[in-house]
């Protein structure tokens, strides 16, 4: 009889929560509530920030060494330094190819936003994603520096994602990699697709490219910076990977290794742009 | 539960935030790392038993999502029915679970969490981790799991001045210990 009751009595209990849970998701999903989430979620971030950048410093290494840089943390960020004036140069060589050639007739035919000369917010990685099935980064900037979100995010390597949360002294950055993230690229002979991040560690899939694309592996990808996209033109986004052709079909699959290594990220830069309304 | 139980719940509540946000964050294997709420939501079901253990992770659940970009709410429903589940599972056992239990239902708790809530998320038209990714995510959760989860049942004891092998569900909410 007892544990009739108490089997009830646990049942029921189950149930109010999974529909106290369903009703949460539900109710947080739009509206205002949703932006109380926002709000809470920014609040909570620029709370524990300073203790998140206190036990970053100690710990980089420590994370290091998980993602394979045993060893090597106190050169890190000497090392993300150098990265930066290699992605610069990098940056240079894409922009004297043929794919500048190109880029300088998109922006004369287009008037396309220009990187150079963009105000930059520089800012340290203070958290790597609180879950696993959310890639996103937590930087040690905010509003009260001028981030706001939209934000292109770089690093010395190239293209890094976006802000998608802002508070006083921290912001969420989407990297390109979530499957959420979709980037504007351009590629080879002057083919733009659509860059769709797979989940960390994967490479980018770019979407609707033609067959006939001359899109070949090494190849460099940046940003494209047509119409109303997310980023300006001309960021490394980065290389071609692989090439597929399917027979029967009229696209081709394109993967794209990403030029910065987001596992190892420290310090980056928010461009202070948005994109065209 | 009393006061005091609270208190040390939310000292503990607490403590995971920042030893998640802080530390465990940082420790990235192949993409993936550990989860200490998971980790908590698993440790209730073993210790408070099935009904009380699924309010502990609807708790857990709703501190957790604060700390992420994923739907409000989403970690709530997966910790309530991993909590459940594991506290079922362990109800069936007179005595305190033993090691090889804990750990057993660390695994499987850690590996059932992380499906179901890529489940979940798919459901609600969250965009999908990849295959490969997805087990890497379950293999890493799973394992520090099982690493740690007989010292975090042994907190939660502590937590909640439940009685090692006392009958989980017995009187840890209902105004005190079950010693």
């Amino acid at each position: 009889m007892a544990t009739s009751r108490r089997n009830t009595s646990q049942r029921l209990t189950l149930v109010i929560l999974l529909l106290a849970s369903i009703t949460v998701i539900t109710v947080a999903y739009k509206g205002e509530a949703r932006q109380v989430i926002v709000s809470v979620r920014n609040g909570a971030g620029d709370a524990v920030a300073p203790v998140q950048r206190g036990i970053a410093a100690v710990l980089h290494p420590v994370g290091n060494l998980f993602a394979g840089m045993a060893g090597y943390g106190g050169a890190l960020g000497e090392n993300q330094r150098l990265q930066l004036e290699v992605g610069q140069l990098r940056h240079q060589l894409v922009e004297a190819g043929q794919a500048e050639q190109q880029l300088d007739q998109l922006r004369s035919e287009q008037d396309l936003p220009f990187v150079d000369g963009i105000p930059e917010v520089l800012g340290e990685v203070i958290s790597s994603p609180s879950s696993n099935f959310d890639l996103t980064i937590e930087i040690d900037c905010g509003t009260s520096n001028g981030v706001g979100v939209g934000m292109p995010v770089v690093s010395g390597a190239g293209l890094v994602g976006s802000v998608i949360s802002a508070g006083q002294h921290t912001a969420i950055v989407q990297v390109l990699t979530d499957p959420r993230s979709e980037v504007g690229v351009r590629f080879g002979t002057g083919d733009v697709a659509v860059a769709v991040g797979q989940g960390g560690g994967s490479p980018l899939q770019l979407q609707d490219v033609s067959e006939t694309s001359l899109a070949s592996r090494g190849a460099a990808v940046v940003t494209s910076g047509l119409d109303l996209a997310a980023y300006p033109a001309g960021i490394p986004v980065g290389t071609v990977s692989s090439v597929r052709h399917t027979g029967g079909s009229l696209t081709s699959q394109v993967l794209v290794t990403p030029f910065v290594n987001l596992l190892v990220l420290q310090y980056v830069a928010v461009l202070q742009w948005f994109p065209p309304a | 539960m009393t006061l005091r139980t609270w208190a040390r719940l939310a000292v503990v509540v607490l403590a995971a935030v920042l030893v998640q946000v802080g530390l465990l964050n940082q420790i990235v294997i192949g993409g993936a790392h550990p989860d200490a709420f998971l980790m908590l939501a698993i440790s209730a079901g073993l210790v408070a038993g099935p009904q009380r253990g699924a309010i502990l992770g609807f708790t857990l659940g709703l501190v957790a999502d604060v700390f992420v970009q994923t739907p409000y709410g989403l970690s709530s429903l997966c910790y309530v029915l991993v909590a459940f589940a594991v506290g079922l599972a362990a109800s069936t056992v007179a005595a305190r679970p033993t090691l090889g239990f804990q750990a057993a239902a660390a695994l499987l708790g850690g590996i059932g969490g992380t499906l179901l809530f890529a489940g979940l998320a798919t459901l609600i038209n969250q965009p999908s981790v990849p295959r490969h990714q997805l087990a890497v995510v379950a293999a890493v959760v799973a394992v520090t799991c099982v690493l740690l989860v007989n010292p975090v049942c042994r907190l939660l004891e502590w937590t909640l001045a439940v009685a090692p092998g006392a009958h989980r569900d017995a009187g840890v909410f209902a105004g005190g210990s079950a010693r």
